[in-house]
């Protein structure tokens, strides 16, 4: 009797500490693996630093590349990706995602909804892992990131990594028509000039990888 | 701009409360706030539950995450986002000063460890409502490093607001040691030179959007909440009356036995119970001015988020 007393408890206790140690070790693994996966998400010295180049005297203001990026992403027209900024003196820039050496995106984001490529520097965000915090967007000097009000979550311009994986040019870059969107290594891009444009926010912030040459007046 | 409203606003608030509060029962406990206090027990008993439901504020404002809630979790992750590092301490803290809160409840002596480790984490809480706004350099307005030292001094004078109002109303002795006075005096006279030195070094630097923002709450959108409720209510008022109390302090002993001018229009709190150590009017006027402490906290939070500027508006120039 008492044997077989001590044999029930010894099986509920077991049963007990079975389901113990599993709830502990799901616990345990998910964020684990969720850790692993992003581990070096924000490459801090990518190989190479992609970015843009505008040029604003071939701009004509065409707003193609926009368009294209709004027509194939399915932004919302209050969270977009691109804009084409212009003031009453004529001025104008297209400008998206600038894609920084420092996103300040990425390292405020809490749940790593942002990488940073090593091979190419691009930053990426996964609109499925966001919350929806809006940390990001104060963070963000140039306003690239957007919260949807329909999903709720972020979302903003990921230099068409894929198409550029794939050996293509980025949509807006490919549907300019007179090259003034271009992209290129930044090693190249700064030799030119910097994003000291026109009212914007210090680079020194972010360091953005986007160049902008104004027209001569 | 703008994406932080109202719950934010009062998450940062109750996050500093909870944790003040936590530290005045812990200053009590220590002995700090005088040989004669009721304090010691409340503010233990508080603390967890209010930064618990600032928490819950702070969940009921994200966007994707209301509708996934699994994918909170994932908040834990980041440890170069402030954010991150305030899910760790918030976390801990309520975990901590919930547990203290047992021993305290149960009448049994909490190992000093866990005191103390709660009262670091109140610090910790305390300091990351603050740090959270001043590291976004996206926003001059709030990258200050004195960002976080206004919070800690305001959940400070808040937490001991709150502590000492609840054990007036649930504490079973009514004792007002004019130790609190005194401490409560030092607070809010941090607070002010604190805020003080906050808008010199705003107007002195060069970030003209910093300057916008610091404009609006002294001359335009938000003037009249942050010279109202904040400055005069939550700052001058009691500061006033906690000289005042010092000074009658030093001649008439216990505390709260006389009472001057100038804040009898106030004395409307319903609450007229004489504790021993003073008139039922005095009683009142400190609780008032407990009560406007508060105001001023929540207020000095709701401007400081509302103000906000992008360092770059958006437009060519």
């Amino acid at each position: 009797m008492s044997q077989k007393k001590r044999v029930s408890l010894s099986r509920r206790t077991l049963i007990k500490g079975g389901v113990l140690l599993g709830t502990a070790f799901a616990i345990g693994i998910m964020p684990m693996k969720s850790l692993q996966a992003d581990e070096a998400a924000i490459a801090t010295n990518p190989k190479k630093q992609m970015g843009f180049s505008y040029d604003e005297a071939k701009c004509i203001k065409c707003e193609q590349c926009v368009r294209i990026c709004q027509d194939t992403y399915k932004w919302e027209d209050d969270t977009p990706w691109r804009k084409l900024l212009k003031n009453e003196n004529g001025d104008a820039l297209s400008m998206s995602c600038n894609h920084c050496a420092d996103p300040a995106c990425a390292k405020v984001c809490p749940v790593v909804a942002y990488t940073k490529r090593e091979s190419d520097g691009i930053v990426i965000q996964d609109p499925t892992k966001c919350v929806g915090c809006g940390y990001c967007l104060y963070a963000c000097p140039y306003h690239a990131p957007h919260v949807s009000k329909i999903t709720g979550a972020v979302s903003k311009c990921h230099f068409c990594f894929e198409l550029q994986d794939s050996g293509s040019v980025p949509l807006c870059v490919g549907v300019c028509p007179t090259q003034a969107l271009t992209y290129g290594a930044m090693s190249e891009l700064s030799k030119k000039g910097d994003l000291n444009y026109k009212g914007l926010p210090n680079p020194e912030i972010t360091h953005p990888s986007m160049i902008a040459i104004p027209k001569e007046k | 701009m703008g994406h932080w409203g109202w719950l934010i606003a009062i998450y940062l608030f109750l996050g500093g409360l909870g944790a003040g509060a936590y530290l005045s029962s812990f200053a009590a406990e220590k002995g700090l706030l005088g040989k004669t206090t009721n304090l010691h027990r409340v503010g233990y008993y508080v603390s967890a539950p209010i930064v618990a439901f600032g928490a819950l504020l702070l969940i009921t404002d994200l966007g994707q995450g209301l509708k996934k809630p699994w994918l909170i979790i994932r908040m834990f992750l980041n440890p170069t986002s402030v954010m991150t590092w305030g899910i760790y301490i918030i976390t801990a803290f309520i975990f901590v000063a919930f547990i203290k809160a047992y021993f305290v409840w149960r009448k049994r002596p909490a190992p000093e460890v866990l005191s103390y480790l709660g009262a670091i984490l109140a610090l910790g809480t305390a300091a990351y409502t603050g740090m959270l706004l001043a590291v976004v350099e996206g926003v001059p307005f709030w990258n200050s490093y004195l960002m976080p030292v206004i919070f800690v001094a305001s959940a400070l004078s808040t937490g001991l607001s709150l502590t000492s109002l609840l054990a007036h109303f649930f504490g079973k002795r009514q004792v007002h040691d004019a130790k609190i006075t005194q401490v409560h005096l030092w607070l809010i006279s941090t607070e002010i030179i604190f805020v003080a030195a906050f808008f010199a070094l705003v107007y002195s630097g060069s970030q003209e959007v910093a300057k916008q923002s610091a404009n609006r709450l002294l001359t335009a959108s938000l003037a009249l909440p942050f010279w109202a409720l904040f400055v005069i209510v939550g700052l001058v008022g009691p500061l006033l009356y906690y000289i005042q109390q010092s000074l009658s302090h030093k001649s008439t002993e216990p505390l709260l036995m006389k009472e001057q001018n100038a804040y009898n229009h106030a004395g409307t709190l319903e609450n007229t119970q004489q504790g021993p150590g003073g008139n039922g009017k005095s009683q009142n006027i400190l609780l008032l001015s407990d009560v406007a402490v508060l105001v001023g906290g929540l207020t000095l939070r709701c401007v400081i988020v509302f103000a906000a500027l992008p360092i770059w508006s958006g437009f060519l120039n």
